[in-house]
């Protein structure tokens, strides 16, 4: 059982719920609701957890392709039927509960790249050939997903796929020539992006453009973020978010909601939190001897990396504002379960070193 | 770690770039590590700053404006609640939508594009400051206001002070009315007192005591929510309200004064000799100030400068009329004190007065007979004063006169005032080339020619007349409390003492005693038990060659200007009245019933005779 993993995640898990706490209250009035169902989602995902985590040794590698093509079945559906909120077509409504695939998906196509990854392995790093099947395998749920759209979630999936690369020990050369590739295809990306993302990405570059506009993300969230100062307005005075100035403040911005109250040493104390989160699954990953659970757990790593950054940049002013919510600390049940399943899948792949020994992987994996 | 790893069996490709994106994730971390500390430590002031102007607003709490009161303490200009219509520009979403949502509601103070551009310039100018778009809302507009809140963002409504006068048109002019400061105005208050969208006086008292009359205006700093509703007070700033202003004007004798004139146009001024106070003061038509304290529209603005009857002119002050016969007595004051005609010489008065070829009409075509100067101001015998004007020239009557008060600026305490003329020999020369001709003299003897005069010069001078000299500055306020409490009481002035013959001005007295009572052209002045002395004033405005006609008969416009000048009770003058009547014909008839409704007014309530003096 890997508790440094899990505690981490719970402290996260703790501050998030202060924080939705804090976010979701409108002036005077305490938010409770959205407090409660995020603590259920907090119960949930323990329970996902250990779900994954008790999975059978090697059920999860053997699951993977079965996983990612259900995974796919379920993004045409949302395609085809799910609900459309904000302009978007992400969400498959369960009950109560609005269920995202696109969170669930990033989950599946680590696990598949991983296996399709392992079986690929070779000493002295994998060529252009084997790489582009697994170019392909990402295309498919990188189009579902932009198709909803959500560039940033699908732009997750090419993060993740570059990550991955970069683990299973793709030859420098081939990773240059994408990486110089995808440099190119930033104008031509251009042309396929939606009116509103555009405006995003050009207030990104200039916000005081349009200040109520779509600007208005950007700048309400770094005065949240600057406001702040040193230690903060303190717990439950902060004004951006119990005012409304904030938008989505629970969600894909709760960290300004965090950081106008508790200043930058605050945000350190968080930085800190998700760094060892993230050092922690690398270290799986080099100490992992099955290539699948290495693989799986750099996956693991780079999709929890990406959300971080991304999102902290995001509110800090430094990427333009894409959906992409803070692990354990955004309000949400998909983000919450994928990011549990995700290190429940770590602490089992880590776990199940100790069944592999003796058993012989390839290569060197007896111990001495 | 890197020891530990090291132990295990792992490729070391593996371990080698699963290190390499450690490293990467440490960078990516230290760069947000940066960018924190940029906006948080470095410019945190900054964004502190953007995050209190988001959440506070100041609001203004207007100081409520000062009252203004008559002489028994009644309140003729005061300021009632109202609910106001108030936008906060920073806070609108949609200026056009809100507007159009608006203007299905309310009537604004002006038109729809002109509310659009004022909250646009103040956007761009002071975003959060609050603009009046509309006033005095009925509850009905403003429940659907409420009603409807969530479609207007960025506007409330207010309870304001509003500027209320409940005795309407009666004391337009004197009060005068307040709007909203222009940005020149803004600009000029001394001490930047002046906020967008305060009420300063524009004319009038309300002007000339605006500094008395104008409270400071407090503020209410207030947190408010991204839609700009007011969440809670954080900081409150008291207004204090203005100061008040006592006039000595008497509401009942100016609600007299407007009856009396009734829908005709001219002025009806009443003014304490002794003491220059000023009683009533009423030009007509006038216009409701209370319109101004809304804000008034364009076309309402354009009807009252166009009206010909000049509804803003106020013309007790403003407006300049031939005297006629009312600048007789001057005449004979001048005749007298310059012992250039007894008072016992009689003249013949055959109907018509001949100078070289040109024949002077008497406005009693058969002729008054011999007169002497008593029956010739009883009867207003004009031969009488053609004969007398001729032999005094125009610079001895022109003296007396100034003297007197006509022909000058009175120096009352209301904005605005004109001066008539009394002409003379030197502004003759100064206007002309020509000379100063005789029949000049003849006509100036009945008030006709160059002179023209102020209703307010010509109740000055009769008040000189009914004191035996002693010019009073008329004034209106008698005190003025401060906003400090302070209080400045006005005491008389007086302008000069003029060095008549006591037994000369007794004479002048008994005379416009006579005109009202001895059988004059004043008789409509009558009184019961008081002793009215005045003079009436027929003002030909064109001259009709041929037959006299009936000034009845004329088109308006060149009827005959009528006065009416009295003060009572002669042996002790507690008030004179001057009435004068647009076109209104004949003085004895259309100007004289004023003068004795406000008169009747005036001593109702007061007891005069030997027991007691005076009254309230």
């Amino acid at each position: 059982m890997d508790w440094p993993l899990l505690l981490n995640a719970l402290a996260l898990c703790a501050i998030g719920l202060l924080n939705v706490y804090s976010g979701t209250r409108v002036h005077g009035v305490p938010g409770t609701a959205l407090v409660t169902r995020q603590l259920v989602w907090i119960l949930l995902g323990v329970g996902a957890f250990f779900a994954v985590y008790l999975l059978s040794d090697g059920f999860i590698e053997e699951t993977a392709n079965g996983f990612f093509l259900a995974m796919l079945l379920l993004l045409v559906v949302v395609l085809l039927a799910g609900k459309v909120r904000g302009g978007a077509q992400r969400w498959i409504a369960i009950g109560a509960f609005n269920f995202q695939p696109s969170e669930f998906a990033k989950i599946a196509v680590t696990l598949a790249l991983a296996r399709y990854f392992s079986s690929k392995y070779r000493y002295g790093g994998i060529g252009l050939k084997e790489f582009l099947p697994a170019i392909g395998l990402v295309l498919a749920p990188f189009l579902l997903v932009a198709l909803q759209p959500d560039l940033g979630s699908a732009g997750v999936f090419l993060f993740i796929l570059a990550g991955m690369a970069v683990v299973a020990c793709l030859r420098w050369k081939v990773l240059a020539f994408f990486a110089a590739a995808g440099a190119a295809a930033v104008p031509v990306l251009w042309f396929f992006m939606k009116e509103y993302q555009r405006q995003r990405v050009l207030t990104f570059m200039n916000p005081e453009l349009d200040p109520l506009g779509a600007g208005y993300h950007v700048i309400q969230s770094k005065i949240a973020v600057g406001s702040g100062g040193i230690i903060g307005k303190g717990y439950l005075q902060g004004t951006q978010g119990s005012l409304r100035f904030l938008p989505e403040q629970h969600t894909d911005f709760a960290f300004a909601v965090f950081s106008e109250e508790w200043g930058f040493l605050g945000s350190l104390l968080l930085l800190v939190l998700f760094l060892l989160l993230v050092y922690r699954l690398f270290f799986l990953t080099v100490r992992s001897q099955d290539r699948f659970a290495s693989f799986a757990c750099g996956g693991i790593a780079v999709f929890f990396l990406t959300h971080i950054v991304i999102n902290l940049a995001m509110v800090c002013g430094l990427f333009p504002v894409v959906g992409i919510p803070l692990p354990f600390l955004s309000y949400g049940g998909s983000s919450m379960l994928t990011g549990m399943m995700a290190l429940g899948a770590a602490a089992n792949l880590s776990r199940s070193r100790f069944t592999f020994q003796g058993g012989g992987g390839k290569g060197r994996g007896i111990s001495s | 770690m890197t020891g530990r790893i090291r132990k295990r069996e792992q490729d070391p490709d593996i371990t080698r770039r699963s290190r390499l994106l450690l490293y990467v994730a440490f960078g990516a971390f230290a760069l947000l590590l940066g960018r924190l500390y940029w906006l948080q430590v470095v410019e945190s002031d900054r964004y502190r700053n953007l995050a209190e102007n988001n959440r506070l607003r100041l609001r203004t709490v207007r100081a409520p404006r000062g009252l203004i009161l008559d002489r028994k303490g009644r309140a003729i200009a005061e300021t009632q609640g109202s609910f106001d219509l108030v936008c906060s520009p920073v806070d609108v979403k949609d200026l056009e939508a809100e507007v159009g949502l608006l203007a299905e509601i309310v009537e604004f103070d002006v038109d729809d594009n002109e509310v659009l551009d004022k909250i646009r310039s103040a956007k761009r100018s002071n975003p959060y400051s609050g603009i009046t778009v509309a006033r005095d809302l009925r509850f009905e507009q403003v429940s659907v206001i409420e009603f409807n809140r969530e479609n207007l963002p960025g506007f409330s409504v207010l309870v304001e002070a509003k500027r209320s006068y409940p005795y309407g048109t009666t004391f337009a002019h004197v009060l005068g009315y307040v709007g909203e400061a222009s940005p020149e105005e803004m600009d000029r208050s001394e001490d930047g007192s002046l906020a967008m969208g305060d009420l300063i006086g524009k004319y009038g008292l309300e002007r000339l005591m605006d500094n008395v009359l104008r409270g400071v205006n407090g503020g209410r700093k207030v947190e408010v929510d991204a839609a700009g509703r007011d969440q809670r007070l954080v900081e409150e700033v008291p207004s204090r309200a203005g100061g008040a202003v006592h006039t000595s004007l008497d509401a009942d004798l100016q609600v007299t004064a407007q009856e009396a004139l009734g829908n005709r146009a001219g002025a009806v001024i009443a003014l304490a000799p002794r003491t220059g106070e000023v009683l009533a003061f009423y030009s007509g038509p006038a216009f409701d100030p209370n319109a101004f304290a809304r804000g008034i529209r364009k076309a309402d603005w354009r009807v009252l400068n166009t009206d010909p009857r000049k509804p803003m002119q106020n013309k007790g002050l403003q407006g300049t009329y031939a005297p006629g016969s009312t600048i007789k007595p001057f005449l004979a004051m001048t005749a007298l004190e310059e012992k250039m005609q007894e008072k016992g010489k009689t003249v013949l008065c055959p109907g018509s007065y001949r100078l070289g070829n040109r024949v002077f009409r008497c406005w009693r075509e058969k002729g008054h007979g011999a007169v002497d100067m008593y029956r010739a101001i009883v009867q207003s015998c004009d031969v009488y004063f053609y004969t007398l004007g001729l032999k005094l020239g125009p610079d001895r009557v022109a003296k007396l006169e100034k003297d007197a008060g006509l022909g000058t600026i009175t120096g009352i305490d209301l904005p605005g005032e004109r001066k008539g003329l009394v002409p003379d020999t030197e502004w003759k020369r100064t206007v002309s080339k020509d000379r100063w001709y005789d029949y000049e003299s003849v006509i100036l003897g009945i008030g006709q020619g160059a002179v023209h005069l102020t209703p307010l010069e010509m109740t000055v001078g009769y008040a000189a007349l009914a004191t035996g000299g002693e010019v009073m500055r008329p004034r209106v306020v008698s005190k003025a409390i401060g906003k400090d409490g302070k209080v400045r009481e006005l005491a008389p002035e007086m302008l000069r003492k003029l060095p008549w013959n006591p037994e000369n001005v007794e004479f002048v007295r008994k005379a416009l005693a006579g005109v009202v009572n001895d059988y004059g052209t004043g008789g409509g002045a009558k009184l019961p038990g008081i002793v009215v002395g005045g003079k009436t004033g027929t003002a030909q405005v064109a001259s009709v060659k041929g037959k006299m006609i009936k000034s009845e008969d004329l088109p308006y416009e060149i009827r005959d200007h009528a006065w009416f000048v009295a003060f009572a009770p002669v042996d002790d003058p507690q008030i004179v009245v001057a009435a004068m009547v647009e076109h209104g014909g004949h003085g004895g008839s259309a100007a004289a019933p004023i003068v004795k409704a406000v008169m009747q007014e005036f001593f109702r309530t007061r007891f005069v005779g030997p027991q007691r003096k005076g009254g309230a």
